[in-house]
């Protein structure tokens, strides 16, 4: 009891010093560490979309952060594509991928329910580098090279 | 075949041939570049966010190597001013949540580069500390601002770490207050 006191005391303080700080979700951090290397996160409400390091290739994984389990996504990822980002809808429902096919850049659209890949059409003269799915699943930011040059182009989704 | 008949498809032919169109299974969708407002045409921009409601668009503009993030009004362009982001280029990776009360970014400091987030309603800055001994390299920020993903590299490894804010920010839902310029 005598040491637990100024310990208590040292850990108030320094909490006061510091102020409230973000808590780590230590058990899914955990999971993400020994699934090894992971890259370009997408937050949800309760899903995360990422690209995961498995087995030499990478490839598009989903999240439930609550139950801290993969999402199936059949047909999402393809062997012979490469991922090079991702974004998902607030319901993890909709994701969005810019992925590397036979030497080429291109944005698809994924719906999880009707597990569904559509291509989205961009003009022949972009390159899609990131790709940027808002909340609601309507609306892509996606960002392109365009004549030696980074811009932004917006799609609207049905 | 009528005349209407005849039309249609010379109508649709024609708006497939627009840089501005394109045709997805179940319709037809409308694209176009962001409003550069009142920015450069040569500005260059990368790292989109949109806000969940649609009405904000953030971004990093690079002009003359100096990498900034920007917040715009959609569909004007217009500019929106954020408080205490400035000067502390470069900036990259921002996210914003469903209103767009909050924005996050990496940001320069000193040697760092650390994840802050602007509370755009109360004017306030919070900054996120990495754990000790990694660099942040991206981040995303979820609708409701209550979680944050850091993508980290640690040991020559990427990973990705995630921390609840729910102690920290109020929750920002869809249909929540809508914010346009910060308080004065």
């Amino acid at each position: 009891m005598k040491l637990l006191a100024p310990a208590l005391l040292a850990t108030t303080l320094l909490t006061g010093c510091l102020g409230p700080m973000p808590i780590p979700r230590s058990g899914l951090n955990r999971q993400l560490e020994q699934a090894g290397g992971n890259r370009d996160p997408s937050l949800g409400l309760r899903w995360m979309a990422l690209i995961q390091q498995r087995g030499g290739r990478e490839q598009v994984q989903l999240l439930d952060l609550q139950r801290q389990l993969p999402i199936p996504v059949p047909g999402l990822n393809r062997p012979d594509a490469l991922p090079i980002s991702v974004s998902t809808d607030a319901n993890g429902e909709r994701l969005a991928l810019v992925r590397q096919l036979g030497g080429r850049s291109e944005v698809v659209l994924y719906r999880r329910a009707l597990q569904s890949l559509q291509l989205i059409p961009m003009a022949s003269d972009s390159i899609p580098t990131q790709v940027s799915l808002r909340a609601d699943g309507r609306q892509l930011a996606v960002q392109v090279s365009r004549n030696g040059l980074w811009q932004i182009d917006l799609v609207e989704l049905p | 075949m009528t005349g209407a008949h005849l039309l249609l498809p010379v109508a649709l032919l024609t708006l497939a041939g627009c840089a501005d169109t394109g045709f997805l299974s179940g319709g037809w969708l409308s694209r176009r570049q962001a409003s550069t407002g009142s920015l450069m045409g040569s500005e260059q921009r990368r790292d989109p966010a949109l806000s969940g409601n649609g009405r904000l668009l953030a971004s990093i503009s690079e002009r003359q190597g100096r990498s900034s993030v920007i917040l715009q009004e959609q569909p004007s362009g217009r500019l929106l001013p954020l408080r205490h982001l400035r000067g502390h280029s470069p900036h990259r990776s921002p996210a914003l949540s469903w209103n767009g009360r909050y924005l996050a970014v990496l940001m320069q400091q000193g040697m760092q580069t650390v994840a802050v987030v602007e509370d755009r309603l109360r004017g306030q800055l919070l900054r996120l500390p990495a754990p000790a001994g990694a660099s942040v390299e991206r981040l995303s920020l979820a609708p409701d601002g209550q979680t944050v993903a850091l993508q980290l590299v640690q040991g020559g490894q990427q990973r990705v770490q995630v921390f609840d804010l729910s102690g920290l920010l109020e929750p920002d839902r869809a249909g929540g207050q809508r914010i346009s310029d910060p308080p004065p």
